[in-house]
Formats: structure tokens, sequence, C-alpha cells
């Protein structure tokens, strides 16, 4: 499904990219006190062509209610108990299946890295299942787990393992020949290697892993929330739409967007925390 | 080394979680009986036809047969099926032709119970094959040539608008039939996507409400006594646990009872599981909820279901309703 963003491996730096080029420390100043106020500015012009459109009849407000209405929808909602267990169990699917996956993919994408006949030995099979869009795993979630939390767990697990292991063990083939000979000489064991050599090695990718993987693990919490009928606020988005209701849906649809926002928000300060000694980060924090 | 610190804490965090995880899972999965009740799992969509089956759990006519209902609105109809035969579901819900053809194909499923039974009045029917307001049609025969909207099919849908179209005089080879989720079909309409949609309710009230025109009740038309659809079980439940399935039976039918003579009440429990517009709660029409099935009216659709090819000959329908 998101295969395609995962592809290229990080240069080392994942967020170099953005650091790099002239313009940046002139640009900086100006660009950092207008930001917030331009991305006010854009959230309002959103809302505003989004409430004139149906008013205009260029889209019938049966099927784009005003934004007015949608938002008006959304904050009864907000005050009924079964809304926040909706949000709970999305976000139960989405921390639970981003754990288990991270926590698969960082132990067996180290253990393969340091071992690389094996891992010669199963990249053809990772690069088989690897491409398999988890979405197709549907009717066999539905049949293993029916429609409770294991059926989301299942398709989060496989979308965002892949998405960790792979920057695991890009990380870990990364890491500097001279520093690992140096750990040697001065009698570093294996542990102790992992430790301070490889583990900082790959950090930064493991972290661009996450990242990609906490926005693909809500896509697919939802995704089977929708599709499969498990608890959460794609079930909700189902009944609403099962009841004609639209202006529910657009409702849900809102709230799914903001828990992302809130989910990205949440992973890049991780992120720049993990990663606060990494050239990267402090290239930008100084900047 | 504080980062590495940082990064092995998120590390354990990560596994305590795993671990929170291993420990939700168990609960779950308990399945002891509360209270002498034995649990059933029952999937349905969340349709105002279902309505009887959760007025009839919370007026407590389960538990009074001894049986502690979890209803699973979840997995879509294709799914039910399936489900039904690993025996991960109890029950379902699901209409006629759906089963008679799973059955024809040799999947062990039996009917225990009605599920709901066209009002036999055109006029008042929960369904009805619409067309757009402005539109040429104005019955049956006219849709030759004409793409409908149906939900399914080689399903009630498309086999109940050939009945119709034939009723009317018409030939039923040459309708275009394009397949639709319900929600999406008055909005298909309006943009002259289709020219005319069979559609349930509440879709049914929106369709009228927004100057669609009621052509045909195709249910009606096939038989004024017809079962849309009905609560259906696996046979492997029936062989080991006839007690339950009996009990479901028993308390299926005091819910359709109840249902029946109680329509504020049927009305009322729609806000517990669907979003329907309470403005169009007021106007929703109601299939009947009969506990007796129309054996004749079962007859009439197989027939009709053979004539089509859905089916290579008629079903045994005393084996097929327990």
């Amino acid at each position: 499904m998101t295969e395609t963003t995962a592809q290229g491996p990080p240069r080392g730096r994942p967020e170099a990219s953005k650091g790099t080029g002239g313009r940046r420390p002139r640009g900086a100043a100006r660009t950092g006190s207008s930001k917030p106020l331009l991305g006010a500015v854009g959230v309002m012009a959103f809302l505003g062509t989004w409430e004139a459109v149906p008013h205009t009849g260029l889209v019938s407000a049966r099927y784009l209610p005003p934004a007015s209405e949608v938002l008006a929808s959304l904050a009864r909602r907000a005050t009924t108990p079964g809304f926040w267990t909706a949000v709970g169990d999305t976000l139960l699917g989405w921390a639970l299946g981003l754990a288990i996956a991270f926590v698969a993919a960082v132990v067996l994408g180290f253990a393969l890295g340091a071992l690389p006949r094996v891992r010669a030995f199963t990249t053809s099979t990772v690069d088989f299942l690897r491409p398999i869009p988890s979405v197709a795993l549907i009717p066999l979630a539905v049949l293993m787990y029916g429609t409770d939390i294991r059926s989301t767990l299942l398709l989060v697990v496989y979308a965002c393992f892949w998405l960790i292991y792979i920057q695991v063990l890009y990380g870990v083939a990364d890491v500097d020949p001279v520093a690992e000979q140096t750990a040697r000489s001065y009698g570093l064991g294996r542990l102790a290697r992992i430790r301070h050599v490889v583990w900082p090695t790959t950090l930064p990718y493991l972290m661009t892993g996450v990242r990609l993987a906490a926005a693909v693990a809500l896509i697919l919490s939802i995704t089977a929330q929708l599709i499969i009928g498990s608890p959460g606020i794609g079930r909700e988005i189902a009944v609403a739409q099962s009841s004609g209701a639209v202006s529910s849906v657009y409702a849900l649809i809102v709230a799914t967007g903001a828990l992302g926002v809130l989910i990205n928000i949440g992973v890049r300060a991780l992120e720049r925390r993990v990663l606060r000694w990494h050239t990267s980060v402090r290239g930008e924090a100084t900047a | 080394m504080t980062a590495t610190r940082t990064a092995l804490a998120a590390l354990a965090a990560g596994t305590a979680l795993t671990l929170a995880a291993t420990a939700c899972g168990n609960d779950t999965g308990g399945g002891t009986a509360e209270g002498g009740l034995t649990p059933v799992t029952v999937g349905v969509l969340p349709i105002t036809a279902v309505a009887p089956l959760y007025l009839g759990v919370e007026k407590g006519l389960f538990e009074e047969q001894g049986l502690d209902v979890t209803i699973e609105t979840g997995g879509g109809g294709a799914t039910t099926v399936p489900r039904i035969v690993s025996g991960e579901l109890d029950f379902a819900f699901g209409n006629v032709v759906s089963l008679i053809v799973a059955r024809a194909q040799g999947l062990p499923l039996t009917v225990v119970a009605n599920g709901m039974t066209t009002t036999g009045d055109a006029d008042t029917d929960y369904s009805a094959l619409v067309v757009p307001e402005g539109s040429d049609i104005t019955a049956p025969a006219q849709l030759q040539g004409a793409t409908v909207a149906i939900d399914n099919l080689r399903n009630i849908g498309d086999t109940s608008v050939r009945n119709s179209v034939r009723l009317d005089g018409g030939d039923a080879t040459d309708i275009d039939f394009v397949e639709l989720a319900f929600p999406d079909m008055v909005g298909a309409m309006d943009n002259g996507q289709v020219d005319a949609a069979w559609v349930v309710e509440p879709f049914l009230t929106i369709a009228l409400e927004q100057g669609a025109t009621p052509i045909a009740a195709n249910f009606v038309e096939l038989d004024p006594e017809l079962s849309i659809a009905t609560y259906f079980t696996s046979d492997e439940l029936i062989a080991s646990d006839p007690d339950t399935v009996d009990a479901f039976t028993e308390a299926m039918n005091a819910s359709l009872a109840h249902a029946e003579a109680n329509p504020d009440e049927t009305e009322q429990i729609l806000t517990s599981y669907t979003e329907i517009d309470p403005e169009i709660i007021d106007e929703l029409r109601w299939p009947r909820f009969e506990t007796e099935i129309d054996r004749g009216a079962l007859e009439s659709v197989t027939e009709l279901m053979v004539t089509d090819g859905l089916i290579g000959s008629e079903l045994d329908l005393d084996t097929f309703i327990r």
C-alpha cells in the first residue's frame, strides 16, 4: 500500500536533506515567524471553500454538507462516550500493532543483520512477502479472527513490520567499518559493539521506519474497522454510511484526520528527542 | 549514551505494550457462561430490518431462554456464511435468496427463524424499485435496455426485479444490472449513472424525499407473503446443541412478535445501533415481523431462481427450514 514511500534507504541522515542548501539560513528567520500564521490562514481558506462549495450548488449539500454542519456534528459527537470509546479502540489497535511490529522488526532485523548468510537466505522470501498489500489479507483476517481487534492487529503488524524491518537491515548494514574495527581493537565484546556501534548507527534508520509505520498503522487500523467491522472509528463510519447519515460520515473522517495529525506530531517529537545527538536534528535545532 | 538509554527505554516500553496486548487478549476470549446463560454470537448488518433482534435483547427475551447474545455488525454480508460454517458465528441474518444459493451449493446451513416479511402492500412496503425525478420510465416493462442498480448481482434484487418486469409484460433478459451499495444508489440516480434502483430502507425514504418515484414493489409482486430475510445457523450447531438452537428460535419469535406489536419501541431501538436521522425514522416504512415463514412464497422464489439460472433445481424446503 505505502511501500513506495519506504523504497529508498535514507542516506545515513534521514532528515538531512531538509537542512542542506544555502538558502536555509537566510530564509529561516522569515519563515520561522510567519509559518504558524500561514498555516492558520490555509486552514481557514480550506474551511471557507468547503463551506462555500455546497452553497453555490457546485456539489449538492446532500453529498457534501457544508463545513459548519460537519464540525457541529463532530462537536455533538465528541460529547458522547461512544465516540471516545471508538477513538480509544482505534488508538489501541494502532499502538498495539505498531508496538508488536516494532519489537519483532528490531529483534529480527538485528539478528539477521548480524548474520549475512541467513540474511541472504531470507532475502528472496522477504522480497516476495513485502509487496503484498496488507489489505489483501482482509479475507484471511476475517476467517482467522472474525471482527475482534486481532483482525486489525494482523493487518497493522503485517504492514508496519516490513517498513521497520527493512530500515533496521539498512541501518545495521551502514555501520562504519572503521568504527567497528576500532571497537574491536579496544576489546569490546559482541553485545557492547551492538550497543555502542551498531545501535547508534541504526537508530536514525529505525526512527524513519517508525515514523512511516506510525502513519501506515493508523491507515490500516481505520481500514480494518471500516471493512471488517472491528470496533473503532472505521466501524462508526460504516454504520453512519449504512444509515445515510452523510454529515456524520464527514465528521468521523475529520476525526480520523485529526488523529493522523496528532500522531505525526507525536512521532516527530519522539524522533527529535531520541535523535537529538544526531547531526540531522542538531542541524535543525541550531538553524 | 543518554540517547542509547532513551532508545532502550522506548524498546522496553514497546515490549511492555506487547505483553499488555497478550494480557488483554486473554480476557476477551473467555466464552464462559455468565449466570448460567449460554453465550451466542449473532452476525447482522446494522440495518432497520434487524430491529427486533436488538429489541429482544434489550427486553431480556433472549435471557428468558437462557441465552447471552452478542450482536456482531462487522464483516459485511459476504463473510457471514463462511463465518457461520466455521462456527465463529452461531446465528446470522441473511436474505433468503443468498441462503438458498448457499444451500444449493451444498453449504450446511439451515433457517431457524423468520427475519422479516414483506407487508404485501405496494404502498407501504419496505423496499421498492424507484426511478429518479423526471424519469420517462413509469412502469417496470419500460426498463428494457435500462441500467438498474442493485446491491448484489445474482441475488434477491435482480431476481425480484426481473420478475416484476416479466409480470408487467417486459423483456427481463435485456436489463443491465449494476452493483452499487444502497447508500450510493440515490446519488447514482441523481447523476444519471443508473436509470432505476432497487432500494431498501432507510434509503427508500431518503430517495422518496428527494423526489424519486416508485414504479414497482418488487417483493410484494414476487409474493405478498414473502419472507425476505431469515435467521440461520449451521447444521453442525443443530446437531451438537439443538437446545441452544431451539432457545434461539423461541427467543427470536418472541422478539419478532414484540417488535410487530410495539412499533414505537421498534422505532426507538434504531437510535441505539444506527445513525439514521430522527426525522427519517419517523417516516420509515417497516416490513412485517412475522414469526411464520410462508413456504408457498419460498417455492415461488426458488422457481424464479431456477428460471434465472441461480440454482440448478428446486430445493427441499423441509430440510432447509427447521
